[in-house]
């Protein structure tokens, strides 16, 4: 009898998850479901626009359904039923020999500190779902960038935001970044960019690739302070050299400057009528001060559970989250496993090894004849499948404007027309 | 029909796809054996199997990781690949300076360890529209031609 996988969460964590299963096994029922109508979570929504190479992991993935036998099962929304959702995930299990949680971590890490809640303050997933067009987002980006912006984290998301606020128009060809954004962008008309991070220069988070990204878009300056906080360090560090290379990009007419800043910590956010004003910042040591006037001030520090799956209680009675084990049939893999680290490669190989640990397990699981998706089709009607997605990928291909290789549909509804109406007449 | 061995050095697995495409396309025609290179020891290769490999780069230019213990096994035994004859196709992504650098590291490596390398290298920029199989599938086919070639002669 065929053992039936349900993977929750279409990202490249849960697509890998199924790719590894399928090279292991060919003959496993394996369906990956996600809340959205279309596939593939943060290749799609979370890798920049204008890295355009980094999702051609896409290609590899889309294989999964066109020859692999996977089955997409999309605009299904499972969770723990304290927080709304069609099915919860106690009755998915009901219908699966395995449920296996890949839906990663969506909520931004918080500060905690005064002033978060000001209108300006805003986090770094909410901004990147925002500028790649994700249907829950259409509050976002904030309408009024002003000359200055403040990108509070050093990692490689910080990188991306820095990059995309700094570029000019032209640096989106060949992008699917929406016209509408980088129209946005360019009417802002940013003057200047702080990057400011909590480690000194050479031990920050950032890939120097991606820094030395950012001094190949035109007209940028760059200001880089504190580096007297490596002064220990040896030169050669990649990071300081990456840092070197912006340093020695000299412009008179420049027109937008990025500031570093490294060994400030931020303490508080200061407004006026529930708008921010200023960011305030600290040495970790209590030695220094440092506050910057800004309208707009973007948190890149990292990704939080948002507790739709609770998961909290699951990781903490895991019986083996080492392998994604974290119950009988339950398991979890990427981010939602362990945490908010590691690109997508890290999420391969850790897909690699929670497939193996399931493999591992169903050979001694019983025979229990679990309905499956046959279940899901027979309670809801309005399930999106992997044929839907294809219309709606060539829709948004077809229909791109010059200089983008695609204009994503912004709203769940003009997804589901496109998805469900052929489905329903044909 | 010619033996011949295809060797992947990958990171998100689209070089590992290639590789796979490859297999499919051509195994009819030939007896080809698919492996990693991350399972490869540079001192068990057979040296008279002709030998493709597919290569991406990642980060700033490095190898991928499932290419790196190859490349470090090889550097730090020295062995000697005599009589290797081997072709390289790269995947990159022009965006960066670095473009092709992780199969070009593995090519001059190869030589500096007395293989022999059969044609161009020639790269899949993922900036493009092309799909990588479409490039590397004549690619593929000239190779084995000019092997043959050389392999008559001999």
């Amino acid at each position: 009898m065929t053992q039936k996988i349900a993977i929750l969460g279409a990202g490249p964590s849960g697509c890998y998850l199924a790719q590894a299963l399928l090279k292991l096994d060919t003959t496993l029922e394996v369906d990956i479901i996600d809340r959205l109508p279309v596939p593939y979570g943060l290749v799609r929504y979370g890798v920049a626009p204008d890295h355009q190479g980094t999702k051609g992991v896409e290609r590899q993935f889309a294989r999964l359904f066109e020859r692999q036998g996977a089955t997409f099962i999309g605009n299904l929304d499972v969770c723990t039923g304290a927080h709304g959702g069609e099915i919860t995930l106690d009755e998915l299990r009901g219908l699966y020999d395995v449920v296996v949680l890949a839906t990663g971590l969506p909520s931004d890490q918080r500060l905690g500190i005064e002033g978060e809640e000001l209108e300006g303050v805003i986090g770094s997933g909410a901004l990147t779902r925002a500028w790649n067009d994700h249907p829950d987002s259409h509050h976002l980006p904030p309408s009024a960038f002003g000359e200055t912006a403040v990108v509070i984290g050093n990692g490689n998301v910080a990188m991306d935001i820095v990059r995309i606020l700094s570029k000019d128009a032209g640096g989106f060809e060949g992008s699917d970044f929406g016209a509408h954004h980088a129209e946005h962008l360019a009417a802002a008309g940013i003057r200047r960019i702080e990057v400011v991070g909590r480690s000194p220069a050479h031990l920050a988070r950032f890939d120097p690739v991606m820094v030395k990204e950012i001094g190949k878009s035109a007209g940028l300056r760059f200001d880089i302070a504190d580096l007297d906080l490596s002064a220990g360090a040896d030169a050669e560090t990649a990071n300081l050299k990456a840092l070197a290379t912006l340093a020695e990009i000299a412009l008179d007419d420049a027109r937008c400057t990025v500031a570093f800043r490294f060994g400030w910590a931020p303490v508080r956010f200061a407004g006026e009528n529930g708008k921010l004003a200023e960011v305030h910042f600290a040495r970790a040591d209590g030695s220094g001060a440092l506050a910057l006037e800004t309208d707009v001030a973007i948190t890149a520090i990292g990704f939080a559970d948002d507790a739709r799956l609770g998961r909290a209680e699951l990781v903490a009675r895991a019986t083996d989250i080492e392998n994604g084990r974290l119950a009988p049939g339950l398991y979890a893999a990427g981010w939602f496993r362990r945490g908010p680290r590691g690109t997508i490669p890290e999420n391969r190989a850790d897909s690699q090894a929670v497939a193996a640990a399931i493999l591992a397990d169903l050979a001694s699981l019983p025979e229990t004849g679990k309905a499956g998706r046959r279940a899901l089709y027979g309670r809801f009607d309005r399930l999106t499948d992997f044929a839907a997605w294809q219309r709606i990928d060539e829709h948004e291909r077809a229909t791109c404007t010059p200089g983008r290789v695609r204009s994503k549909l912004r709203s769940r509804q003009h997804m589901l027309d496109l998805a469900l109406n052929v489905t329903e007449t044909s | 029909m010619m033996k011949i061995t295809i060797l992947y050095g990958t990171e998100t697995g689209n070089s590992e796809m290639l590789c796979e495409d490859l297999e499919s396309e051509f195994g009819g025609d030939h007896e080809i054996e698919l492996r990693n290179l991350s399972d490869v020891a540079p001192d068990e290769m057979d040296l008279s199997v002709f030998h493709v490999l597919v290569c991406s780069s990642y980060g700033d230019g490095e190898l991928p990781a499932s290419a790196k213990p190859f490349a470090e096994a090889l550097t730090a035994a020295g062995t000697d690949l005599s009589g290797l004859r081997f072709a390289i196709f790269g995947l990159g992504d022009s965006e960066y300076e670095t473009y092709g650098q992780g199969s070009e590291q593995l090519a001059d490596m190869l030589v500096k360890h007395k293989a022999e390398q059969i044609g161009p290298r020639l790269i899949h920029d993922a900036q493009s529209g092309d799909l990588a199989e479409d490039l590397a599938f004549p690619w593929f086919e000239e190779r084995v031609a000019e092997m043959a070639a050389l392999s008559d002669a001999a």
